[in-house]
């Protein structure tokens, strides 16, 4: 029967190793002005070190690593807990890869990504005839 | 709207309460089981809990921390009453202004959670600190709850 055998190939998957590679999609606010697109995600715990961004062929990733202290004592609730933040954007001609920059505070990371001069809107003076 | 009408469906009640406990049981369940897979859909939505907390009982102090990003130490209030901590605060809309907004899942949160403690606290030692968005509430225990040795004395 085919639900055994579905049944026998989750079991054989190890718990312990799941576990080390708890992957959360952290939320993400998206904004654009004429200059930028901007990026806002909540990574609660995440440090600057442990923070990977990266832009490629159109593709901006970002993966960040939060690690606890490990608890010294006995847990008495445990509702969050070491684990890898990771979030994958499709991203727009015109971004200006070199002049992308990024801050972290209290946990968000704020990620400014500003467009090229090409797709900038810029105003056309009219000249009088 | 169920009402207890008849002080004889107290069970009745009691079978809603227990329900509900399950239920909380189950979601927590599928949480812990699934998290990464589950979270996809919730990260756009309001979580039921929030925000997420640990405890950790260390002997002679209990150590509680709890998910805030975007908060620092001014955004959140405390309050200790008995065995109950309760921790309250806010997080302002920080949409910058000017910009058009193509994704909003960070939502506005205005949250106040309550935590049984295991046993009584000394509030007068009590510190607490925000981090890289994590709080982290240090709360010693009142002399009572201390652990201690007991010797052991031979009956001889």
């Amino acid at each position: 029967m085919s639900t055994d055998t579905r049944l026998a190939k989750t079991e054989a998957q190890p718990l312990a190793r799941r576990d080390e590679q708890r992957r959360l999609t952290p939320p993400c606010d998206v904004y654009e002005n004429d200059a930028e697109v901007l990026v806002v995600a909540d990574l609660p715990g995440a440090t600057r070190e442990n923070l990977l961004i990266s832009f490629e062929r159109g593709e901006l990733s970002l993966s960040a690593r939060r690690e606890l202290p490990p608890e010294q004592g006995s847990v008495v609730r445990a509702e969050f807990r070491d684990a890898t933040f990771e979030r994958r954007f499709a991203v727009p001609n015109g971004i200006d890869a070199a002049k992308i920059s990024a801050e972290l505070k209290d946990g968000v990371l704020r990620l400014h990504l500003p467009k090229s001069d090409a797709v900038k809107p810029r105003q056309i003076p009219v000249l009088a005839g | 709207m169920l009402t207890r009408w008849n002080t004889g469906w107290t069970e009745f009640d009691d079978m809603f309460g227990m329900l509900n406990d399950f239920r909380r049981r189950m979601d927590r369940a599928f949480d812990d089981a699934f998290g990464a897979d589950l979270d996809v859909p919730r990260a756009a939505g309001v979580r039921a809990t929030w925000p997420l907390a640990n405890l950790v009982d260390t002997g002679p102090q209990l150590v509680l921390t709890a998910e805030l990003p975007g908060l620092s130490e001014r955004d959140v209030r405390l309050s200790l009453n008995q065995e109950v901590l309760t921790i309250a605060g806010e997080r302002k809309n920080d949409a910058p202004e000017g910009y058009s907004v193509h994704r909003r899942e960070r939502a506005d949160v205005n949250f106040t959670r309550s935590f049984t403690l295991p046993c009584r606290v000394n509030a007068e030692r009590t510190s607490a600190s925000v981090k890289n968005g994590i709080l982290t509430v240090t709360l010693e225990k009142s002399a009572d709850a201390m652990p201690r040795q007991i010797a052991v004395s031979s009956a001889s």
